[in-house]
């Protein structure tokens, strides 16, 4: 009789563990008992924006990015750039410190939001930098504007979130949207004299936005576009693809990839067909970074490509950036991931320098209103949707001092996100995809 | 038996009470948010577990059941169209596709049922991730809005607790009734099932539309707490998740899921802050429970109590007992 059944000891049992789990959460978050003296520091010396020469207090930035995960490599790469620059430069500037909490997210939107939620709610950051991804970014952009905290994106090249999703509280800091950094790669594929091309990019957001900023480039300055292929994501083998763009026969051939295994794997296939002589070929930004360049070596030398970057450009800050960079990483050659990153800590930075401490929709202003002049992506102002409207580099690999570097043999300045539209014509046309590439 | 209930609905109640109560406890926005998801986790995992313990039929599809169910608000939400017909597109299209994985699996069984539930969960999430004229592709749509009522965090916190109560005591209630006993008879043995006159691709199908249906009612509760969706709430990866939420907890348990779901939604969110190589841990703590603790974590603690009792009392036979994956037939 004293006996209990089973499943009521489980339900017993369960009521502990439950109590202990969720106990867990409080406790391993509360920590940030310490942080509330600091912000309320940093919140006192808002008065501080008077007398902008010596402000003093702290910036707390809340960054978020895939540390883990399919996507690890490049969201180590975007954190070490914003690392790499408070390192060079130190992380007090004009009396105030920068002071980072990294957090990963895994590229997981539900894992951002939640982490995103911790910066906000338990740290109380100033700024949330990043993440990522496309799905990833827009779910934070839409949860820190809602509780008015400013949020810089280093890397995320989703068109909305400077266009449809835009707000005062988001700036794509450190790099461009899809359709708008190859825009450009369309109009000097036309200006070469080309006619026809045909396009290869991966079938998803991404893809359909850069094929799409190719394409409007091209046929605005009187090219045609012939064929369009869409390849799926994890795609390894290329040579039907390769095959296509062969039988397609057009004067160019325009490919794209989100970086990472793609870029080398169309290359072998690529060459491996013997194409490289015989058809004229653009990339796009990620398909021809340095992970591309070093796994292919000097196969890869004059393959033209069209991005924001071009860390072969001849400017004294970006040979002190790669300089820099090679000094910690063994030698290598910083990659876009990199240079968003570190162009977000320098546009921090700058503002910091110039204004003091500014907090809220007053730091993106203060950012948006900013006219970078030095900056390794070339001279920077924003537009009224906080996008960055910088230079387009048209790349070549060349060798330079026994390295393989992308080197700009043609710049299209001050590029804006609107592909030669007005913004309410832009943004009153569907979202880019396989049936609508505009 | 009437006493041991009091004491399982007692035991209870006082979880609910505690999981309620935990708003006031002076709990941040952020921790009543992180216990927000380990609610609709566990409601998503006790219907994979409900349908996997009595069904026999390991699921690897019920992400995307939910998922289409955030995308069916999310697209409404996005036509501006009415909350109440938010909720109910939601549930329309999670039923529906709930539907097309019941009528393609129910003459299946075992791995094959697994390899069924996999592929159409992999359409989804491919529907999800091109379809972009609905889905708006892999961007996912945002600013999907909870009904006025629920705006607050602790009043959308108290009614998940609400739901997981509800739906907990359901999936329970339905287990122990003749239905389940039914279900538990297929999975033991389908042919002698049969020969009984049961008619067994019918019974499947009902386990599968009630796991799919409280399914898509959690994919619901998921958009209304992250406003959002994008084709990761489909994929493949948080299926497979669910399935280590169930075998963590205690695969046939009442509490497993939520037990199962605690963890993997603290090691993901919490202990990733401070632990950079928080897969691992989630990976090495799973691979122990599966040497050390079989029947999962309040599987193995309520076999440990049971044997413990033993010595006072004759080992009363279990009625109810937690079975595997792969399900021995015994025949007596």
């Amino acid at each position: 009789m004293l006996t209990l059944p089973r499943w009521s000891a489980a339900l017993s049992l369960g009521v502990v563990a439950a109590l202990a789990l969720t106990a867990c959460a409080p406790a391993s978050s509360e920590d940030p008992t310490e942080p509330p003296a600091e912000t309320a520091g940093a919140s006192d010396d808002e008065t501080g924006d008077e007398a902008p020469a010596q402000a003093e207090g702290t910036l707390k930035v809340g960054y978020i990015s895939p540390i883990t995960g399919n996507f690890a490599v490049a969201g180590q790469e975007m954190v070490d750039g914003w690392n790499l620059y408070w390192e060079i430069n130190g992380n007090e500037v004009n009396g105030v410190t920068v002071e980072t909490i990294v957090e990963d997210d895994a590229g997981n939107p539900e894992i951002s939001l939640t982490k995103a939620r911790k910066l906000v709610e338990s740290d109380q950051v100033d700024v949330v930098v990043g993440p990522l991804l496309a799905n990833t970014a827009l779910a934070v952009a839409e949860y820190t504007s809602s509780v008015g905290v400013p949020n810089l994106h280093p890397v995320a090249a989703a068109d909305d979130l400077t266009q449809r999703a835009a707000n005062d509280f988001t700036v794509r800091s450190g790099s461009m949207s899809g359709s708008q950094a190859n825009y450009p790669g369309g109009v000097w594929a036309a200006d070469q004299g080309h006619e026809t091309a045909v396009t290869l990019c991966p079938d998803y957001a991404f893809g359909w936005e850069s094929c799409a900023g190719f394409k409007q480039g091209f046929e605005q300055n009187g090219g045609e576009v012939t064929a369009q292929f869409w390849y799926p994501n994890g795609t390894s083998d290329f040579s039907t693809y390769v095959s296509q763009l062969q039988s397609a026969g057009a004067d160019i051939a325009y490919v794209a990839t989100a970086g990472g295994a793609p870029g080398p794997d169309f290359m072998r296939s690529f060459l491996g067909l013997g194409l490289k002589d015989t058809q004229p070929l653009l990339m796009n930004c990620c398909s021809m970074d340095q992970a591309t360049l070093r796994a292919m070596g000097t196969e890869v030398l004059g393959i033209h490509s069209v991005s924001n970057w071009a860390e072969g450009r001849d400017a004294p800050e970006v040979a002190e950036f790669n300089a820099a960079y090679a000094e910690r990483y063994d030698g290598k050659i910083p990659s876009l991931n990199v240079a968003g990153g570190y162009v977000t800590a320098s546009q921090v930075a700058q503002v910091l320098a110039e204004n003091g401490l500014v907090t809220g929709d007053e730091l993106v202003a203060a950012i948006s209103a900013t006219t970078f002049e030095d900056s390794i992506l070339g001279k920077t102002v924003f537009d009224e949707y906080n996008n960055p409207v910088s230079p387009v580099y048209i790349r070549e690999v060349q060798e330079v001092d026994g390295q393989l570097l992308n080197v700009p043999i043609e710049t299209f300045d001050a590029v804006d996100q609107w592909l030669g539209m007005d913004p309410e014509e832009a943004m009153a046309r569907p979202n880019y995809s396989q049936q609508f590439q505009g | 038996m009437t006493r041991d209930r009091k004491v399982g609905l007692g035991a209870m109640a006082l979880l609910l009470l505690a999981l309620a109560s935990y708003p006031y406890l002076g709990t941040s926005g952020y921790q009543v948010s992180i216990a927000s998801t380990v609610l609709i986790a566990a409601i998503l995992a006790s219907t994979v577990n409900f349908l996997a313990a009595d069904g026999g039929m390991a699921s690897l599809g019920h992400g995307a059941i939910a998922g289409a169910a955030a995308y069916g608000a999310g697209w409404a939400s996005l036509q501006g169209h009415s909350m109440a017909t938010q909720i109910a597109l939601a549930m329309v299209v999670g039923i529906l596709v709930t539907t097309v994985y019941g009528v393609l699996s129910m003459r299946t069984n075992g791995i094959y049922f697994l390899m069924v539930t996999l592929a159409l969960g992999m359409v989804v999430f491919g529907l999800a991730y091109r379809l972009s004229s609905v889905t708006r592709g892999e961007n996912g749509i945002t600013g999907i809005e909870r009904p006025e009522v629920l705006a607050e965090p602790w009043a959308f916190y108290l009614f998940l607790v609400g739901c997981f109560a509800v739906t907990t005591a359901a999936l329970w209630v339905v287990s122990r009734s003749p239905f389940g006993a039914t279900l538990r008879g297929i999975r033991d043995s389908e042919s002698r099932m049969r020969s009984l006159g049961y008619y067994v691709p019918a019974y499947k199908l009902g386990a599968f539309m009630i796991s799919g249906t409280i399914a898509s009612l959690a994919g619901l509760l998921a958009v209304w707490h992250t406003h959002f969706v994008s084709p990761s709430a489909t994929e493949l990866g948080r299926s497979v998740l669910l399935i280590v939420m169930v075998l963590l907890g205690g695969l046939g348990t009442t509490l497993g899921p939520l037990v199962g779901a605690a963890i993997v939604i603290l090691v993901e969110n919490v202990v990733s802050n401070s632990v950079e190589r928080w897969p691992t841990v989630l990976g090495l703590i799973f691979i122990l429970t599966i040497l050390f603790a079989r029947a999962g974590l309040v599987g193995s603690a309520a076999k440990v109590l049971r044997r413990r009792r033993r010595g006072t009392d004759a080992g009363e036979p279990d009625t109810a007992e937690p079975a595997g994956l792969t399900t021995t037939t015994t025949i007596p």
